[in-house]
């Protein structure tokens, strides 16, 4: 709470500051949530909690015709996750040699799905938390970016038929050392003193088509992660994701979709122990938004998360969220917004620290958040 | 008719020329780029970050008003999208550092200033004077 204010204060008199070529920009919030039973993402919700706070502030210039270099710093506190620790959220030169193909290199934003380069940006958003199968607020951190490079660009198809975007990267990407895998391994008694990491490459195709507005793509990616810790290690050898979605926006109306499936093996070694976890993510989302007026934005999606790999049929298995959202523009810098949440299931977001006396099968969430953009 | 009266009527049918209609805007540019025409899929792409260069290659320089009647008019005429929509695919784009906002003036006045001394710069206003020094671009379907 103490740095949104802070933030927005000190941010007044800068206001999307563009000094001689250089653009500064930035963004805070502040979030509520409060559930009917379960504890969520590491906040005692069921009591209502305000430890939700996020900002980033970026600088960016255009040194060139075709190159602009820039870097965006990113601090967040969600529960016990994050505190005062200042990431790099993407920190690269980006050199477009025409309209059809350039490089960017550095610490550079991950595409997958729909939303993933742009999932921290609370303020390009309806709603206050996506689909959290696909894009789980508490452990964004390693799809979210990664220290390489990658091309992009567009091309038209034919004379109408629209326009192909493409995006393929290389690098290294590592876990939040302060994010809710790290958290959870910790629990397990495996503490990491430095982020486990591993090579992760892939692409992005997106067809915009002849009728404006609607989309589909496709996202692939390969990533594997090895990191120490005293008295244990965690390995998980290469793994495939893949993405495919679609959306339509036009006029006052958003409709999107996206479909995505992760398996992963990873192995965990604590001691003389070693433990094998097999998982299978099977998600997908259906959502859509109606634009009431310039201020006034309403919607909803059903979520739907589970774990292919041994399933039971159990509450952890699974995560199926109803969400209804309202968005409110007081104007083109504050806006404010709230959620609703109706969760069967707790297969993501709950952690056993949060919540020892275990965890009823279904419970309900309200979210609020205000936040500040310049 | 003397060589003024037929000057201040030259000025003045340029000035109609270029003056908005009560439901569009004038579009201006640079005097040194070479077009006269723009479509308004080309505007659209460059003014929604798509495009750095005009139909003859040169470079674009996309230039906002911060809001108002005119900014409005200028994003549903032209680029089809409320000013809320294209603030939300700028934020997109500016915090996940694939792109860089337009400049956004407050005063139209400062942005002809600024249209006028950057190559390759476009922008609109609601109206333009014989004095400023810039071109009008014709926006076609």
């Amino acid at each position: 709470m103490a740095l949104f204010l802070l933030v927005c204060i000190c941010t007044e008199s800068l206001f999307a500051q563009s000094l001689a070529g250089i653009a500064v920009h930035g963004f805070v919030t502040q979030g509520f949530l409060f559930s009917s039973s379960n504890n969520y993402l590491t906040m005692e919700s069921s009591d209502g909690s305000v430890r939700w706070t996020d900002g980033a502030v970026n600088v960016t210039d255009s040194f060139a015709d075709k190159l602009r270099v820039g870097i965006q710093l990113h601090m967040y506190q969600l529960g016990q996750l994050g505190g005062a620790h200042l990431l790099i959220d993407w920190a690269s030169g980006d050199y477009r040699f025409n309209d059809h193909f350039g490089i960017r290199a550095g610490k550079v934003k991950t595409p997958l799905g729909l939303f993933n380069d742009s999932q921290d940006v609370d303020a390009v958003f309806l709603w206050i938390l996506l689909p959290q199968g696909a894009y789980p607020i508490d452990n964004e951190g390693f799809f979210l970016s990664q220290w390489g490079g990658e091309v992009y660009g567009g091309v038209p198809v034919g004379g109408r038929g629209g326009k192909l975007l493409y995006r393929a990267y290389a690098g290294h990407a590592s876990l939040d050392l302060h994010g809710g895998y790290i958290k959870e391994l910790a629990d397990y008694g495996l503490a990491f003193t430095s982020a486990p990491g591993g090579l992760i490459y892939g692409g992005d195709l997106r067809w915009e088509t002849p009728l404006r507005g609607l989309t589909f793509g496709s996202s692939a990616l390969v990533d594997t992660l090895d990191g120490s810790a005293p008295g244990g290690s965690v390995h998980v050898p290469p793994s495939f994701v893949n993405a495919e979605y679609a959306q339509f926006s036009r006029g006052k109306f958003y409709f999107a979709g996206e479909y995505r499936r992760q398996p992963t093996l990873s192995t965990v070694t604590i001691g003389p122990m070693a433990f094998s976890n097999p998982v299978d993510e099977r998600v997908w989302y259906a959502m859509g938004s109606y634009r009431v007026t310039e201020k006034i934005q309403l919607g909803s999606y059903y979520s739907h998360f589970l774990d292919k790999a041994g399933y039971m049929g159990q509450p952890g298995d699974y995560s199926k969220d109803w969400v209804v959202s309202g968005r409110y523009d007081f104007n083109a810098h504050f806006y404010g917004k709230i959620e609703d949440h109706f969760l069967h299931g707790n297969g993501i977001g709950f952690y056993d620290s949060t919540n020892p006396n275990g965890l009823t099968p279904n419970s309900r969430m309200l979210a609020a958040k205000i936040g500040f953009s310049f | 008719m003397s060589q003024t009266r037929w000057l201040i009527l030259l000025l003045g049918l340029a000035h109609c020329w270029c003056a908005a209609s009560a439901q569009d805007v004038v579009l201006v540019a640079n005097k040194g780029v070479q077009i006269s025409q723009i479509s308004n899929a080309d505007l659209r792409a460059i003014f929604m970050g798509e495009k750095t260069r005009f139909a003859d290659g040169s470079r674009a320089v996309p230039v906002t008003l911060k809001g108002g009647a005119v900014h409005e008019v200028f994003l549903k005429n032209h680029l089809d999208e409320s000013p809320g929509e294209f603030r939300a695919q700028w934020r997109k784009e500016v915090f996940t550092g694939q792109g860089a906002m337009p400049k956004a003036f407050d005063s139209e006045s400062a942005l002809i200033e600024y249209v006028a001394a950057t190559p390759g710069a476009v922008g609109y206003v609601s109206r333009i004077s014989p004095q400023d020094k810039v071109k009008c671009l014709v926006a076609i379907k």
